[in-house]
C-alpha cells in the first residue's frame, strides 16, 4: 500500500507536467486544427536551452525561463506564420500534419548537429533533494515542476477568459465563421495562439530538463505520450487535456511501481484503444469542434 | 440619398457567376425582404455585401462610397453587421459573453457592458439567461441572441441569411415578431427568407431573386397581393397577413440548401 501512494503522489506531480506540456497541443489544435508534432522538439528544444544557459552562464532553470519563453513565443508565432499559414484552410489539419513533422526533424537535426547525440541532463543543487512527508518521499525538483505546471496553467487560463486576445481565441475555436464576421482578425489570433502553444514548451521543457536525461530524439518518446494524452482528454479540450495527464501520470508510476516500468510505457496505449472504442471523441471532445 | 445600391453586381465562386447583374437598393430605415427560389443567390447578394465575397463586376455602394472591394473587417467599420444563416453563437460562453463579443471590434469594455445591458432591457432573454451556456439554448433562442447581438455595435444596416430556418413554428413566429419589432429603431434591414410570407408580412418592400437577377422590386404588400408571384414564389395561396405559423411551402426543386439546413440542427 505504501509503495502504491507513493507511486501515485510521483504520478500526480509527473502528471502536473504532462499536464503543461499537452496543454499546448490542444491550444494548438483547437484554435488552428492544427496537429503540432513538432511540440515534443519545441519542448526538447527548450530543455537544451535550459542546458545551455545552466551551463554556461550559470542560470537555475527557474530564473531560465524568463528569458526562454518569450524567446519560444516568438519561435512558436515565426513558426506559424512561415510554415503553416501557408496551408489552405481546407486541408490544414492534414497537411499540417506533415510540415509540423518536418519543423520537428529540422528542430531535432539542428539539435544533433550542436549538441550531438550524448545524452545530457541538468543537474542543480537541489536536483537529489527530497522531503520527507508522513513517511512518503517527495523529490523537491518535481515538485516544484509540478507548482510551475500549475502556475502556468493558471496563467493560461486566465489569458483566454479575461483578456480580449484570449476571448478571441476562444471564439474562434468555438465558431471560426461567426468570430470573422465580429470583426476578429483569424489569422492574427492564430499566430498569437500558436505563439502560446510553444512558451508554454519552454517551462516543460526546463522541468523535463531537470527530471530526465536528453538526448535530440527525446521528442519521439514525448510526442507519442502526448497525442495519446490529447486524443484521450478530448482533442482541443484543455480541461480534458489536464486530467487525462493526471490519469495517465499516475496510471504510469502505478504500474511502474507494481508491475514493471516497461508495462509502464504500454498503458498509455491500452487505455488510448480502449477508450476510443468506448468513447472516439475523448473523454471530454465535444465531437469536432475545440472547447476551450 | 439611399442608404446602399447595388449596381449591376456579378459575383459567384469558383469558374460559375451566381448573381449575374444584380440591381438592388435599400433606403433608409426600412426593411427590404429577399425572396426567391433555392440557389437564386439569396445569400450570395448578402456575402458580397459584407465583404465575404468581391463581385466581378458592378458596384455596391453605401452612403454613396463603393465598398465592393473592402475586407469584412472594414465592412463592419462601417456599421454593417451580417447574421449568417448557420448558428453563429460561440456555444460554450455564456450568453452574456456572446453579447459582448459582438462589439469586439469596439475594444472598449466598459461601453460594451453598457450597450449590453441597455440590449437585455429590451431582449427578455438576454436578460433572463444571461449566465447560460449559449449551446444549451434552443435553436429559436440562439436566433434571438444572436439577432440582440447584432444590434451591439448599434449597425446602420443589418443582413440576415435566413433567420427562420431550421426552427419550429413557434419559434420562427417569434423570431418574425422580433425582426418585425425592429422596424423604426433606425435600422435598415435586409432578409433573406425561404418563408417569403413571413418576410414579407414584416418588410417594407419586396425584391424577388431569380437566377441570379432581381426579377421585381416592389412594395411587401403589392408583392404578397400579387398573385402571379404568389403562385411562383410564395407556394400554395394562403392568409397573406400575418405571421404564418403552418410550414412554409417547399418548393418542389428543393436543393441542396434545405437539407443542409436540416443537416445542420442539432440535437436539442
Amino acid at each position: 500500500m505504501h509503495l502504491v501512494v507513493q507511486a501515485v503522489i510521483l504520478g500526480l506531480l509527473t502528471g502536473g507536467v504532462y499536464a503543461l506540456m499537452a496543454s499546448g497541443l490542444t491550444l494548438a489544435f483547437g484554435v488552428m486544427r492544427v496537429i503540432n508534432v513538432a511540440q515534443g522538439a519545441l519542448i526538447i528544444l527548450s530543455a537544451y536551452l535550459t542546458y545551455t544557459l545552466f551551463v554556461h552562464a550559470g542560470l537555475d532553470p527557474f530564473v531560465a525561463l524568463l528569458v526562454i519563453t518569450p524567446g519560444m513565443f516568438v519561435l512558436g508565432m515565426l513558426l506559424q506564420f512561415v510554415f503553416i499559414r501557408p496551408l489552405r484552410s481546407e486541408d490544414r489539419e492534414e497537411l499540417s500534419l506533415l510540415v509540423t513533422w518536418a519543423i520537428a526533424l529540422g528542430i531535432e537535426g539542428v539539435l544533433s548537429v550542436v549538441f550531438k547525440t550524448t545524452y545530457r541532463s541538468v543537474n542543480t543543487g537541489y536536483t537529489n533533494a527530497t522531503w520527507d512527508v508522513g513517511g512518503y518521499t517527495i523529490t523537491q525538483v518535481r515538485f516544484y515542476g509540478f507548482l510551475l505546471s500549475v502556475a502556468i496553467l493558471g496563467l493560461l487560463f486566465l489569458a483566454l477568459t479575461r483578456t480580449r486576445i484570449g476571448r478571441a481565441i476562444r471564439a474562434v475555436v468555438q465558431n471560426p465563421v461567426s468570430a470573422r464576421l465580429l470583426g476578429i482578425e483569424t489569422e492574427r489570433v492564430a499566430a498569437v495562439g500558436f505563439g502560446l502553444s510553444a512558451a508554454t514548451a519552454s517551462a516543460a521543457g526546463a522541468v523535463y530538463a531537470m527530471v530526465y536525461p536528453f538526448n535530440p530524439n527525446s521528442h519521439y518518446d514525448l510526442i507519442s505520450l502526448l497525442l495519446t494524452i490529447i486524443v484521450l482528454g478530448g482533442l482541443g479540450s484543455l480541461g480534458g487535456a489536464i486530467l487525462a495527464a493526471l490519469f495517465m501520470g499516475v496510471a504510469e508510476a502505478v504500474l511502474a511501481a507494481t508491475i514493471s516500468p516497461t508495462w509502464a510505457k504500454l498503458t498509455f496505449f491500452v487505455a488510448l484503444l480502449t477508450l476510443l472504442l468506448i468513447r472516439p471523441q475523448g473523454l471530454f471532445g465535444v465531437k469536432a469542434r475545440g472547447a476551450i | 440619398m439611399s442608404l446602399l445600391q447595388l449596381e449591376n453586381v456579378v459575383a459567384g465562386y469558383g469558374f460559375g457567376d451566381v448573381l449575374k447583374g444584380i440591381d438592388l437598393t435599400l433606403e433608409r430605415e426600412t426593411i427590404t425582404c429577399l425572396i426567391g427560389p433555392n440557389g437564386a443567390g439569396k445569400s450570395t447578394v448578402l456575402k458580397t455585401i459584407s465583404g465575404l465575397l468581391h463581385p466581378r463586376h458592378g458596384s455596391v455602394r453605401f452612403e454613396g462610397e463603393d465598398i465592393a472591394r473592402r475586407r469584412p473587417r472594414a465592412v463592419l467599420d462601417l456599421g454593417i453587421v451580417q447574421v449568417p444563416q448557420e448558428r453563429s453563437l460561440f456555444p460554450l460562453m455564456s450568453v452574456w459573453e456572446n453579447m459582448l463579443m459582438g462589439a469586439y471590434i469596439l475594444n472598449d469594455h466598459r461601453e460594451a457592458r453598457r450597450r449590453a445591458e441597455s440590449l437585455a432591457e429590451r431582449f427578455q432573454l438576454v436578460r433572463d439567461r444571461r449566465t447560460e451556456r449559449a449551446g444549451s439554448l434552443s435553436g429559436g433562442e440562439q436566433k434571438l441572441v444572436e439577432i440582440a447581438r447584432a444590434l451591439m455595435l448599434d449597425p446602420k444596416l443589418l443582413l440576415f441569411d435566413e433567420p427562420s430556418a431550421g426552427l419550429a413554428p413557434q419559434a420562427r413566429a417569434q423570431v418574425f415578431e422580433v425582426l418585425g419589432s425592429l422596424r423604426g429603431g433606425g435600422w435598415t434591414i435586409l432578409l433573406v427568407e425561404q418563408n417569403a410570407r413571413s418576410g414579407l408580412s414584416i418588410a417594407d418592400c419586396g425584391a424577388v431573386l431569380d437566377a441570379g437577377v432581381v426579377k421585381l422590386e416592389k412594395p411587401a404588400t403589392s408583392l404578397l397581393a400579387d398573385p402571379e408571384v404568389a403562385r411562383l414564389y410564395l407556394g400554395a395561396r394562403r392568409d397573406p397577413v400575418g405571421v404564418s405559423t403552418n410550414r412554409p411551402p417547399e418548393r418542389p426543386a428543393a436543393s441542396t440548401r434545405v437539407t443542409a439546413t436540416r443537416k445542420e440542427k442539432p440535437v436539442e
